[in-house]
């Protein structure tokens, strides 16, 4: 059949449906928690070379690269053990394919008689698979032989039927056999769903018919997105973004070590270039990221943050993306390293490198500049495994998600989500309170938005979330391993000028502390102490664990934000009337159920600002608007004798020589890690952290906030391109 | 026995009655948005007008009037619900704010992939009207922090003084323990007497607060206006003789009295689609079609729902316009893809591509001649000539179809009956999509199934989007068009009552009493008080069930049992019950021999039949003859095709493709190929050849 206009917009649509079919089913046949209530899976479909032609969207990082996976089954088993119809290959093998050890894939080989036509593949995050800790996630891991170790792609299902040697050998590793079954069930049955209905595609188009309107479908999203790309200026835009992780083991101890994530993004033309090579080296611990996390997070990335209004075809976007990397980095980590935390770590660096770095790309088009997006939350603490005992002396061992409660990023036209947890895990929900309280030996006292943590900006970021919860009706103590990021600074980038979120908060306290009556951690700073969370932290019933989300980036300078705006979150208890003032420069009372802005003393205030941005001197009046190529929000490019200048947009100052560095130019206001924060500064280590304030020289306006290392070079994050100097061809 | 039937539809308003004496009165008014109860009149008039009575004859001879409303719906649509407070327990007043992270479950598909559109579902009760209460209850109902009775006398007094029109109360774990939540409604009607009050323990004890917040949230910000349509409807209707019994149809399936439900609106939210399911599975049981996939095509949607063994199933995690809700809720999948569904050439794909946006019914395709341009669902079918007029009054205006479709035609290299035929076959593939994703999604095999056609315009679509599933058998009923409102009039009262406990082993239950049955039937019950004197009482059936699933996952499935006291024979049959139905639901094999079964819910549900007045069969007429031609476009050519009168047809003839078959309200394509036949009830039976043939496939989830 000949594949038209028509024809490809029902197969179109039929493979989506296809693939959102899978996860329904994978979810009624699994019915796990993980998979059913925090959605923590994903599926595909993919083209017979493992091309993703779609993925779900609840989890986009664990699928965006199942090509990897299915390029190894290919390039190795074809002879042996066989690659065949009604087979299904089990792997959670990071080095090859998944983000780490916990996320289990399957994928199948869709045949239509002889011919291999397709994938079917999901992923699903399993409570735990096995290795010396409980969930997975070993601190103290020295390599990849201290954590689960990762099993290759198995034939689990052989033409048609499970292998029940090989199932029981993958069954007998984990702690909880009974949930990891179900799970598998659900894959299984989820790929021979699609399977099904991609033979039925077949039947009424033709094995050829539906392989040409594949390809079809790839090629036309990927021109799309390179017509994209051409419309979005050219250049190079940076950003750093850091972790921490302490290794506690006798000898190999490491204290509070940072790693940092460097990326130089390059667009030029209809291709899209990130560079990852500055980053520091691999951790000898589990924080690195393999290749295969590091495409499937910038993938992500790239599909969440330009692709608007797009197909989400990442085997389409892949084709226009390279990826320069170093071995043995913290990004692209050489084996045996541990990387089973992976995800909440060096990934998280890696999102919000390429997101800081697509956000100011966009920002450069004035026709995409409203696509600008903050980063949303990075890993927060509350993302944790927690294992223990119950009265009963049963064990238990289990993920809890709290976490993904934390802010989005602003945009030029709205406030971020209020906890609405991370960008590239759109789906991902936490469980109820009661859910956790039903299954484990927990006692909620609360799960609050948390005043003051979204990024301040002319948009404000997203606030987080604070939870806090003591051990109930058990006896012994019970042992945390947190993923927390971010408490020593700042981790969700703010974009144009914005802050940054509030960084993450960790606590163990007494449980009389009244926190649910407080008002986030400026009233909890004192009572308790603060330490970072490693091995051994552990919550004995006396105590309770207090942790905060991270709120997300805001765009645009916060003395910009409407004051009414303002007003309307102080009512809303997301901004409190002191930090109205402190972030906003806004002047109001709450006066029972009303606010009132004091507009006169608000504008003094905000002068009062600018002036001293500038060490006093009076901000240059704004002229009007300034014209020239636009390089962002706030920077134009004029013509000058001899070259191109850059100037201000708003003012019209002129900052430097096109081709100069643009940020050694800017008026600099170095802070502490903790500036905003009342309990960052508590954290060992933080004192190794700045954020830093870039203003126009001219106007006072702020133009970018970066964190950065005390003492590290100032990170020129807007390159322009080399002018192209026309000459003349040889005849 | 009379009954009436009325549904409010996007659209139209319809009104079926069935009289004592075997007639059926049909009757359609134009939806009067913001006063719908006008139109519910009108439509009752013009139903009893074709019975050749007057409204009042009509409403004093009817014994029940069973009622399908958007009412709810539509306040929470335009925002108009009450200004609502609630009281939560302290520490955990962002649960709703927070809406569990939920920045993209609900939305449109494409709304889904783009990062702009991502956000929590609308917040119906503002930050300062959710006010904390010092208490908290644990998991086994214990009482950890005891209710502060002054602090909450305080909070309902502020939530006043914030302008609360409605109180909702939901607090952690008041399922297990209710105790705190019921003290607080008193305090409520100390405090503040004459607030509706809604309690989460009495109205959605399901376990998970968010969703029993939300319920309490949406059921409180859409009482005040419901209660107001319910009791001047009430009024109204008994102004003008009626002195029956008032039912509305329910989510959950089944009609209850309307004065039941002024407490629980959240019911009635989505009740009109649920009337047509129902009328589903009425038909259904009469032709011996046990499993049904029951589709609805209107103006703006395609609904698809099922009955599968007779039954309905319910949601496992309902959400109304992005809300979730711990209530049951009939399962229905639904799109926006509907004939005002707008075509065009997606530039970035160079596909055809049809919706979401729609051209509603103002303007409403452009072949309505009220001023719309852009090329509709409904515009491609008028170009093709399988449709010519809307409702008996609207004449179909084809030049301006043909002009609408030309621009479209033009961009895709295509002649503009090429156009046409592409949007027709790129909709009903979306709506084929839906009815093997509501069939499959669920494990259910589409070609086990007889699927239904109804509303408005299915009839026109169903040869399409039928025909390429491969189901076993298509039924167009008689009332097609009406259907919803058909189903208000033949639904049962019915009425069930839950409790969520947490999950704890059946085995734990054995000879103990379940104490939760007394409590839940005895106020089931209590909604059929006072019917046997009103001698309409059929008896009224009482079922017990237990909810069960595996340990540690969220399935609940329901089964019977005989008493509110579990034996061990009685524990052993609910297991195996359980057991078989799981591996129904999920794949043979699937269902773990050594996993402990649990105990999650406690269910009462009540049920009085009541008896549908016979119809009087179709009549025998004359030789079958069309009563005019048209020319259509079929399979690329135009051709003479015949026309044949809906009502005129007699019982068992056949008609062959390409024809069609109308009456007023509606058009049925029948498409080269495929044949109907009429039953002595006048529904339309399809039979469509396969489009392609497929080997038969194991039953999906065949774990052995």
């Amino acid at each position: 059949m000949t594949i038209g206009p028509i024809e490809l917009e029902i197969i179109r649509h039929r493979l989506e449906a296809i693939n959102a079919d899978a996860g329904e089913t994978l979810v009624r046949v699994s019915g796990s928690q993980i998979a059913s209530e925090a959605s923590d899976f994903n599926t595909a479909i993919m083209t017979a070379d493992g091309t993703v032609i779609s993925c779900s969207k609840f989890i986009l990082v664990q699928s965006t690269s199942l090509n990897l996976i299915v390029r190894d089954i290919l390039d190795r088993y074809g002879e042996n053990p066989g690659i065949g119809r009604g087979d299904q290959f089990l792997t959670n093998d990071p080095y090859l394919g998944t983000l780490h050890q916990p996320d289990v894939t399957l994928v199948a080989p869709i045949f239509h008689g002889d011919r291999l036509i397709a994938w079917a593949g999901s992923t699903v995050h399993e409570p735990d698979v096995g290795g010396p800790v409980s969930g997975g996630f070993n601190y103290a891991a020295r390599s990849i032989f201290d954590e689960a170790i990762p099993i290759p792609p198995v034939k689990i299902v052989e033409a048609g039927s499970i292998r029940r040697d090989i199932e029981r050998d993958y069954l007998a590793r984990t702690r909880t056999p009974e949930l990891n079954a179900l799970d598998l069930l659900g894959q299984i049955a989820a790929n021979r769903a699609s399977e099904r209905q991609v033979l039925e595609l077949c039947a009424a188009y033709g094995t050829d018919g539906l392989v040409h309107a594949m390809d079809r479908l790839l090629a036309s999203t990927e021109a799309a997105f390179r017509r994209r790309l051409i419309e979005l200026p050219d250049g190079i835009w940076r950003e750093n973004s850091f972790i921490q992780h302490e290794q506690r083991s006798g000898a190999d101890y490491l204290p509070n070590q940072i790693y940092a994530v460097r990326l130089a993004m390059a667009k030029t033309g209809d291709k899209l270039s990130f560079d990852f090579t500055a980053s520091d080296d691999q951790a000898p611990g589990a924080v690195n990221s393999t290749y295969p996390t590091l495409a499937n997070f910038t993938m992500a990335a790239v599909l969440v943050h330009i692709c608007q209004g797009l197909p989400w075809m990442p085997g389409a976007i892949w084709r226009t993306i390279d990826i320069h990397t170093r071995k043995a980095s913290i990004v692209n980590a050489e084996w045996p390293a541990g990387v089973a935390m992976s995800t909440g770590t060096s990934a998280q660096a890696i999102r919000n490198c390429v997101s800081g770095c697509l956000a100011r790309l966009l920002d450069g088009s004035a026709a995409h500049a409203h696509m600008a997006m903050a980063s949303s939350q990075s890993s927060g603490a509350g993302g944790m495994s927690i294992s223990g005992h119950r009265l009963d002396g049963s064990p238990f061992t289990t993920l809890f998600l709290d976490e993904l409660s934390g802010g989005g990023g602003a945009t030029s036209n709205a406030d971020g989500s209020d906890t609405s947890g991370t960008a590239t895990s759109p789906g991902a929900t936490p469980s109820n309170i009661e859910t956790n309280e039903a299954y484990y030996p927990v006692l909620y006292l609360t799960r609050r938005e948390l005043a003051d943590s979204g990024g301040p900006g002319m948009r404000r970021g997203g606030v987080g979330a604070m939870h806090a919860y003591r051990p109930h009706q058990t006896g012994q103590s019970i042992a945390l391993l947190s993923m927390a990021q971010g408490l020593q600074h700042p981790a969700t980038m703010g974009a144009v000028g914005g802050e940054p979120g509030l960084p993450s908060g960790f606590a163990i306290m007494s449980c009389d502390v009244p926190v649910a009556a407080s008002k986030g951690w400026p009233e909890l700073a004192d009572v308790t102490d603060f330490r970072l969370p490693d091995a051994a932290t552990r919550l004995y019933p006396d105590q309770m664990l207090v942790t905060s989300s991270q709120g997300g980036g805001g765009f645009g300078d916060p003395l910009e934000r409407d004051p009414a705006a303002v007003a309307m979150d102080v009512l809303d208890g997301l901004v409190s009337v002191g930090n109205a003032l402190r972030d906003f420069g806004v002047v109001l009372r709450l006066d029972g159920e009303k606010v009132e802005i004091d507009h006169d003393a608000s504008e003094a205030e905000r002068k009062v600002r600018l002036k001293a941005r500038l060490g006093g001197r009076d901000p240059r009046t704004i002229e009007g608007p300034v014209s020239g190529r636009r390089l962002s929000s706030h920077f134009r490019a004029v013509a000058v004798s001899g070259g191109e200048q850059v100037v201000c947009a708003v003012c019209g100052h002129g900052i430097c020589d096109a081709g100069a560095g643009i940020y050694a130019s800017l008026a600099v206001h170095e802070a502490v890690a903790g500036e905003r924060s009342a309990i960052t500064d508590r954290y060992a280590g933080s004192e190794r952290f700045r954020i830093r304030h870039f203003y126009c020289p001219g106007c006072a306006r702020q133009v970018d906030v970066q964190v950065a290392r005390a003492g590290d070079p100032v990170l020129e994050a807007i390159e322009l391109p080399v002018p192209r100097i026309p000459t003349e061809a040889r005849p | 026995m009379q009954i009436v039937g009325i549904d409010t539809g996007g659209t139209f308003t319809d009104t079926v009655i069935l009289t004592g004496d075997a007639r059926i009165g049909v009757g359609k008014a134009l939806t009067t948005h913001g006063r719908l109860m006008e139109g519910v009149i009108a439509s009752l008039v013009v139903a009893s007008r074709s019975l050749g009575k007057s409204l009042r004859e009509i409403l004093e001879a009817t014994d029940i009037l069973s009622h399908g409303t958007t009412v709810g719906l539509n306040a929470l649509l335009t925002n108009a619900g009450a200004k609502v407070g609630l009281l939560v327990t302290s520490g955990f007043e962002a649960t709703l704010p927070m809406a569990r992270s939920n920045k993209v479950h609900g939305l449109p598909d494409e709304d889904s992939i783009n990062a702009l559109k991502w956000r929590k579902p609308d917040l119906l009760v503002p930050r300062r009207r959710i006010i904390g209460v010092r208490e908290r209850i644990d998991v086994d109902g214990n009482i950890i922090v005891p209710l502060d009775e002054e602090q909450a006398r305080q909070s309902i007094r502020q939530l006043v003084a914030r302008g609360a029109e409605a109180i909702g109360i939901a607090l952690m774990w008041s399922p297990v323990n209710g105790s705190h939540e019921r003290r607080l409604a008193e305090l409520v009607a100390q405090e503040a007497p004459g607030l509706h009050v809604t309690l989460s323990s009495e109205l959605a004890p399901r376990i998970g607060e968010y969703e029993r917040t939300a319920t309490v949230a949406m059921n409180a910000y859409v009482a005040p206006l419901v209660g107001d349509y319910l009791t001047s409807l009430d009024e109204a209707l008994r102004d003008e003789g009626f002195s029956g019994l008032f039912l509305i149809v329910t989510m959950g399936g089944g009609a209850r009295r309307a004065s039941s439900l002024c407490d629980a609106p959240v019911h009635l939210l989505q009740s009109g689609p649920v009337g047509g399911i129902m009328a589903a599975r009425q038909i259904g049981a009469r032709l011996g079609h046990a499993d049904v996939l029951a589709t609805d095509v209107g103006g703006t949607s395609f609904d698809v729902g099922l009955v599968v063994g007779g039954a309905l199933p319910t949601a496992s995690r309902p959400r109304i316009d992005r809300h979730s809700l711990a209530v049951p809720v009939i399962d229905l999948a639904s799109i926006g893809t509907g004939g005002g569904s707008i075509a065009y050439a997606d530039p970035e794909l160079g596909v055809l591509r049809v919706g979401p946006q729609s051209a509603g019914s103002m303007p409403g395709p452009a072949c309505y001649g009220r001023g719309g341009t852009q090329p509709t669902v409904t515009d491609a079918a008028v170009v093709l000539g399988h449709l010519d007029h809307l409702g008996g009054a609207l004449i179909l205006d084809r030049d301006a179809a043909r002009s609408a479709l030309a621009p479209l035609a033009g961009k895709l290299g295509l002649e503009v009956e090429e156009a046409a035929e592409g949007i027709l076959r790129v909709a009903n593939a979306q709506m084929a999509d839906l009815v093997r994703r509501a069939s499959v999604q669920r494990g259910h095999d589409p070609r086990n199934f007889v699927l239904y056609a109804y509303g408005g315009a299915a009839p026109q679509h169903v040869g399409r989007y039928a025909a390429e599933i491969g189901v076993k058998a298509i039924v167009i009923p008689r009332l097609a068009p009406e259907f919803s409102a058909w189903g208000a009039a033949s639904s049962d009262m019915r009425t069930s009552y839950e409790i969520e406990l947490p999950a704890r082993p059946l085995q734990n239950f054995r000879d103990g009493e379940i104490e939760a049955f007394g409590r839940l039937e005895e106020r089931a019950r209590g909604e059929f008080e006072g019917l046997a004197e009103a001698s309409l009482a059929g008896a009224v059936e009482v079922r017990r069930k237990i909810g069960l699933k595996f340990s540690r996952q969220l399935h609940r499935i329901d089964i019977e049992v005989p008493s509110s006291r579990l034996g061990s024979a009685e524990i052993a049959a609910a297991e195996a019950a359980f057991r078989s139905r799981y591996e129904q639901i999920v794949g043979r094999g699937s269902a773990h021999a050594k996993s402990t079964i649990e105990l999650a819910a406690v269910v009462v549900e009540a049920r009085m039949p009541i008896v549908m007045p016979d119809s009087a069969p179709t009549r025998m007429r004359g030789a079958l003859q069309p009563s005019r031609q048209r020319r259509a476009w079929f399979g690329g050519r135009e051709q003479e095709t015949p026309v044949f009168l809906w009502a005129e047809l007699g019982v068992g003839v056949v008609i062959s493709g390409p024809a069609f078959i109308e009456s007023d309200q509606t058009t049925a394509v029948i498409y080269p190929g495929q044949t109907v036949t009429t039953d002595v009830d006048g529904n339309l039976t399809m039979t469509v050849p396969a489009v392609h043939k497929l080997s038969p496939s194991p039953s999906i989830g065949e774990f052995a």
